[in-house]
């Protein structure tokens, strides 16, 4: 779900922000001579002559170099796949019967229905439904897109009271939690079309 | 039916012939629930840049992680010169110089800004209408409700172009008008906007704001 998502990318961003402020905030409290005890003084090099030595001395430095750009590397790409996944279900559990075989449905089959229903409305141009989140307890996303002229007070009505409970009876549920955008398209579009 | 009318100032709304009344919906402004459940719902999820930092990071430890491994095969496929890269440093820079504390300032202001944007709830990418069903959000993206209240407002006779900003809590509108006589059209404008967002209901009153400019010709 996107709530999901929203909160794994501001976290990530919350901790990657942090890293680098405190970081550069440790340079510059170097380099402005904050705190000469314990960070040492500000008019000394960036690079000692034995820090660039130390790795040609010492054998371990590059592997473990390599092996934590690895990790850093691989945890970003995991965040990147967190932050983009839609979480969208494909298969519905009709009936939690597991010593009789399971029933499940096609989200498509749902989810189309819906559409057909939307789109079958005078004034609705187009319908995208979603099932979006875990298959045991999915939340519906929809876009609507409506024609300008059309009431939409009307039109959202409709859809809460008609094309909303009828997928839910499809389903068997008794709520599902439902995200609608609705957008609007001038009405002589689809006689151009 | 008084409740289908003059619910919003002195906007007033009838239903379509044929139509039920429409229920009493602008109660839900009066409550916060539905408002903080909307807002969670539209406000910005921070995929683009939490999306560039994720590649950004992908690349430089991938790339790190070449250097390094062809750095400690020392025959790599990839000849870096990893003692000399640091060989300009570790004399001619120190830790007061202006390069060093620009550097440092700079990486200090885009971590400042990646808190800023994580922390920053943003404005919501839709406008939450009202919702006769509490498992149900509907929200308007601000750029349809732009669209949509300038065709609106273009449709008005006289308004030549219209164009629509949306902010937190208001619509702004500015329309041309080549007409001499522009009394009046203003309040009408304002009552095709006024009309539309009564009708769209949403969880939050907005301001309307119209701006008419008279063009020469």
């Amino acid at each position: 779900m996107s709530r999901h998502t929203a909160r794994v990318s501001r976290i990530g961003l919350v901790v990657i922000g942090l890293i680098l402020l405190l970081g550069a905030g440790a340079v510059l409290a170097r380099a402005l001579a904050a705190s000469t005890s314990v960070l040492g003084s500000s008019s000394a090099p960036l690079l000692t002559h034995s820090q660039v030595q130390y790795p040609t001395q010492h054998s371990w430095v590059w592997p473990v170099t390599a092996a934590v750009c690895a990790v850093i590397a691989l945890l970003a790409l995991w965040w990147m796949a967190a932050q983009t996944s839609t979480k969208t279900v494909r298969r519905l559990p009709l009936e939690p019967d597991h010593v009789h075989g399971r029933t499940t449905l096609p989200a498509d089959a749902v989810t189309g229905a819906l559409t057909d229903e939307l789109e079958s409305h005078p004034t609705i141009r187009g319908a995208d439904a979603a099932l979006r989140g875990s298959s045991a307890k999915p939340g519906l996303r929809l876009a609507v897109t409506a024609e300008n002229r059309a009431d939409p007070a009307a039109l959202r009505r409709w859809i809460e009271t008609e094309a909303i409970p009828n997928m839910r009876t499809a389903l068997e549920v008794e709520t599902i939690p439902t995200v609608m955008r609705l957008q609007f398209s001038r009405a002589f579009d689809r006689h151009l079309s | 039916m008084s409740e289908t009318a003059g619910q919003h100032g002195e906007t007033l709304v009838l239903p379509p012939r044929g139509e039920p009344p429409r229920p009493a919906r602008a109660a839900a402004w009066s409550q916060p629930g539905p408002r903080r459940k909307a807002r969670q719902v539209f406000r910005p999820r921070r995929t683009i840049p939490g999306v560039l930092v994720a590649a950004v990071l992908a690349v430089a430890g991938i790339l790190g992680c070449i250097w390094a491994a062809s750095a400690a095969l020392s025959h790599a496929l990839w000849k870096v010169p990893h003692s000399d890269l640091a060989g300009p440093l570790q004399s001619s820079v120190h830790w007061a110089d202006t390069g060093t504390l620009a550097v440092a300032s700079a990486v200090a202001f885009v971590g400042f800004l990646l808190i800023l944007i994580a922390l920053l709830p943003g404005r919501t990418r839709a406008i939450p209408m009202a919702s006769g069903d509490s498992s149900v959000v509907i929200g308007v993206p601000r750029r349809s409700l732009r669209r949509s209240l300038s065709w609106l407002v273009a449709d008005v006779p006289g308004i030549d172009k219209a164009t629509v900003r949306t902010g937190r809590h208001s619509v702004r509108v500015r329309a041309t008008t080549r007409l001499r006589d522009t009394s009046g059209l203003r309040e009408k404008v304002h009552s095709v906007v006024a009309e539309r967002l009564v009708a769209l209901d949403p969880l939050w009153p907005m301001q309307i704001k119209v701006r008419l400019r008279r063009k020469k010709g």
